[in-house]
């Protein structure tokens, strides 16, 4: 049986009706070109009759290896509609290792594939369009290229996003599309080679082209083996390449510059460098410090914020992510939590001064993240001179350590354990210390449960200092 | 001096900015609209220049005049090149044309220091503005984002370009400061984290006005300074984490004309770039960290690729078995790359991974071979020492010049 197809609409018709009378690969011929004889031109010929026991089952296809057959259909080779059929017969029957490129039906169809999608791919990229002179009327653009895959009219589609309302044509040998700005049109073959029009602005071009090369670098090998051999003719860069390479090879290799261009007159700009300084905030000392190796892998110190003459201070353990980008402590998810247990406390946080023992973000790479790292007890020691600047300023009554690491640089001690004072307010150098977790802590505790109650700690642990400042007494006189 | 003459001293004055890429931006079309351009996330290499390195964008500066010398740079202040400004109506017809001759997918922008900061950000912003707002221009834009610009400049730049850039250009604060004593690591960090709080703030409310869609990216030169590859990388590292870049572009350093003497006067090889790319390529797809490719200081091999040297200083890993190991462990084994680790790992949920599959994907049999273990191959258990196979895989060896010193005149 031969069947004459000459699209992938017309294959698929066919072949689906194919499929469903269980003709095997094996008894179909396909064919794609009129030859005159007596060929059947897309009708079904004799078809085998139905096997009317079982039901007929049309191939359910996969969009992805619908997609697949459908590129390629695109692929120039005149044993393509039996081999695609031979495909939709084997998946039909079970076998989806079709699907797979180390089975033998299956990599030919990826080769097809690939070498389609390429062939879309170097039209969408090499291909030139020619500008006519607007007296010329439509098309105002016009290009030429041979593709060795039936693609025209994909890309055709690619070049209607790109060029608006402007119009263009694109010839091939073996067809034409117009794009007149709203509409395309197919045609057959409208030239028989490339372009024969003269576009003045291809200049720019090849200047470009010829000054973003940087002869330093030559390596022509890495162009070539982009650029398939059989684009080169009809690319207007070709024809300055042995030129720039030959040039290059000759000694420009030296410098990076383009040789007219130091041939030109040069220019020094005479400006002093003091002048030249762009004005920028004098770089606090906090800016600078280099007390430990912290500082090179974060974006900046992050100083405590609050009033000035506040009577507690919060004291975390160092700044996050987000605050090593804001530049400013508990603005993160940690920060909404403190937000949060500060508002159930009653405590205004711009009564209060909130800072970090550690000013600089100490983490570890994890893929593109960056991962928390708790700093050490020389990093806290270090970074304790920052915290006693910021509490000889600020002199507050109160102290609320949240967290470990806060409480150590408070207490200026390695050994000091958060379990030993948490809840139970003390005194330490003449200040009321109140130590409870960290915000995170509390965010990181997998029970919701065990967060409400870090959370309700927290806000305890905020409501004490609220009244130790005010004068109050260290236990809750409420709570009993 | 005619728009010609411009264009061939600021696109050779632009040329040593390694970046190129037109990805990553949102689709767009122009199809039965006014205006040009379309975009489909992809990017494409319009032309390859005989360098090997693609064009796909058009890359000038605005002006090569500059009020900062940092050294390595061929348009730094104290240099005696030719100088030339274009006008904004210039680069913008420049593109347009480019653009429908379909030489290019875009624009990438970048100046010299002129006046301030501020000035020279707005004279880049007025660019893509008079792009986006008058032509409709939907290809892509990359701007060079200067650092010290006030931050709601650095904004309207978002709002227009699909991708901002701010150069790091040295890998460490001590050579950014004796190289380019104008620049400060410090508002380079600042800008970095600026524009990435802007796309947090975009990503978190999806409705909140278009900020640099392709996101940001920046560029090293290797080889200006002392700077080894492990620290080229942990500061690659450092930048992708903290300021969650798409690229770091690495660019070998080219000999300049009338060269300070406080830079070299010699390129680094490029091989070593090459390499940087693809360790860069495993920190950013495989999840390799830099202790992993490179744990103590010092330079990537040139001979090998970074993930085969990986494997031979991990041989406890190897033979893996690849009906049984993870496809991010697969990844691993040399030879196999992301795309085929993920077609091993569907393949094997039909049937048994065999021998024969691999080299119909593909990979490289010589390389793999002592690396794997399928259902009908197995080397026992390898003991050729790593250096043995080291040798066997390792690229050519380079003839060394005969006479470099008649070479390298």
């Amino acid at each position: 049986m031969l069947l004459l197809v000459r699209s992938f609409d017309e294959w698929r018709a066919a072949a689906r009706q194919l499929i469903v009378r269980r003709a095997p690969p094996e008894s179909v011929q396909w064919t794609g070109q009129e030859e005159g004889g007596d060929l059947l031109s897309g009708a079904m010929p004799e078809l085998p009759p139905q096997a009317s026991q079982q039901p007929d089952v049309a191939p359910r296809v996969p969009r992805q290896l619908m997609e697949m057959l459908q590129s390629a259909a695109c692929y120039r080779d005149p044993g393509r509609w039996a081999f695609l059929y031979r495909v939709l017969w084997r998946w039909h029957h079970g076998e989806q290792e079709i699907l797979s490129m180390a089975d033998e039906d299956g990599g030919r169809l990826q080769h097809m594939v690939k070498a389609v999608h390429h062939e879309v791919h170097d039209m969408h990229a090499y291909l030139r369009f020619r500008e006519r002179p607007e007296s010329a009327g439509a098309p105002r653009y016009v290009a030429w290229f041979e593709p060795a895959h039936d693609v025209l009219h994909e890309v055709a589609l690619h070049f209607a996003k790109r060029m608006g309302r402007n119009s263009w044509l694109i010839a091939t040998p073996e067809a034409s599309v117009l794009w007149d700005g709203s509409t395309l049109h197919s045609t057959g073959p409208l030239m028989r080679s490339a372009a024969d029009i003269d576009d003045p602005g291809e200049a720019m071009w090849l200047t470009y082209y010829r000054s973003i090369f940087n002869p330093a670098r030559l390596n022509a090998d890495i162009m070539h083996s982009h650029i398939r051999s059989r684009f080169w003719k009809n690319l207007p860069e070709a024809a300055v390449v042995p030129q720039m390479v030959s040039q290059a090879a000759a000694g420009a290799r030296k410098v990076g510059q383009l040789d007219t261009v130091g041939k030109r007159k040069g220019a020094t700009i005479p400006i002093a460098p003091e002048d030249a300084q762009p004005e920028r905030q004098q770089p606090s000392t906090l800016d600078e410090c280099r007390r430990c190796d912290l500082w090179q892998n974060a974006t900046q110190a992050v100083g405590g914020q609050g009033a000035r003459r506040a009577k507690v201070m919060l004291v975390g353990e160092q700044p996050g992510d987000q605050e090593d980008l804001a530049g400013k402590p508990f603005v993160g998810p940690a920060g909404e939590l403190l937000d949060r247990a500060m508002d159930q406390a009653g405590m205004d946080r711009r009564k209060v001064y909130i800072t970090n023992a550690v000013k600089h973000f100490k983490w570890e790479p994890r893929g593109k993240r960056r991962l928390h790292k708790t700093p050490g007890q020389r990093e806290v020691m270090a970074c304790h001179y920052w915290l006693e600047t910021e509490l000889e300023a600020i002199g507050p009554d109160v102290l609320v350590a949240l967290g470990s690491t806060a409480l150590k640089s408070i207490m200026q001690s390695g050994s000091v354990a958060l379990k030993d004072h948490f809840g139970k307010p003390f005194q330490h150098e003449g200040r009321w210390v109140v130590a409870t977790y960290h915000p995170s802590y509390a965010l990181r505790v997998p029970s919701s449960e065990a967060r409400a109650e870090a959370l309700a700690a927290i806000v305890e642990a905020l409501r004490t200092a609220k009244r130790l400042s005010e004068g109050g007494p260290p236990e809750d006189p409420m709570a009993a | 001096m005619e728009t010609i003459d411009k264009l061939e001293i600021l696109a050779d004055a632009a040329k040593y900015d390694a970046s190129c890429a037109s990805s990553g931006a949102p689709k767009r079309s122009s199809e039965g609209r006014d205006g040009i351009g379309a975009t489909n996330g992809m990017g494409i290499c319009h032309s390859y220049t005989p360098d090997g390195r693609c064009v796909s964008l058009l890359k000038i500066l605005l002006t090569n005049f500059c009020a900062y010398d940092c050294q390595y740079c061929v348009n730094r202040r104290s240099s005696n090149v030719p100088r030339a400004r274009f006008s904004v109506q210039e680069v913008v017809k420049l593109t347009v044309d480019f653009y429908l001759r379909n030489y290019i997918d875009g624009l990438f922008l970048s100046s010299g220091i002129i006046r301030s900061a501020d000035y020279t950000m707005e004279q880049l912003v007025a660019v893509a503005r008079e792009l986006r707002e008058v032509h409709q221009f939907r290809g892509y834009i990359h701007l060079k984002t200067i650092p010290d610009a006030d931050a709601a400049l650095i904004e309207a730049a978002g709002r227009y370009a699909d991708r901002l850039s701010v150069n790091i250009e040295l890998p460490t604060q001590n050579s950014i400061e004796q190289l380019a004593p104008e620049k400060s690591v410090h508002t380079i960090k600042l800008a970095m984290g600026n524009i990435r709080l802007k796309l947090d703030e975009k990503e978190a409310e999806p409705k909140a006005p278009v900020f640099a869609p392709a996101g940001q990216s920046t560029q090293m030169i290797v080889g200006a300074d002392a700077s080894d590859d492990q620290r080229i990388l942990s500061t690659a590292e450092t930048l992708y984490g903290s300021y969650k870049l798409k690229r770091v572009y690495y660019s070998a350093f080219s000999p300049i004309p009338q060269s300070p003497k406080s830079v070299p006067l010699a390129p680094p090889p490029l091989l070593r770039e090459h390499r940087l790319y693809q360790a860069d390529f495993l920190l950013r797809g495989y999840g390799f960290q830099v202790k992993e490719l490179l744990p103590a200081s010092g330079n990537l091999a040139l001979d090998i690729d970074p993930k085969l040297a990986w494997a031979l200083a991990n041989r406890e890993h190897f033979p893996m078995d690849l009906n049984r190991a993870e496809l991010a462990m697969i990844a691993r084994v040399p030879g196999i790359g992301l795309r085929n680790a993920k077609r091993i790992v569907e393949l094997r949920r039909m049937r048994q991974v065999r021998y024969a599959d691999l080299s119909r994907l593909r990979c490289s049999m010589k390389k793999i071979a002592p690396f794997i273990i399928t259902a009908d191959y197995s080397p026992a258990r390898d003991t050729t020492p790593s250096e043995t196979l080291r040798r066997a895989m390792a690229d050519a060896p380079e003839q060394m010049p005969l006479w470099p010193e008649l070479q390298a005149a």
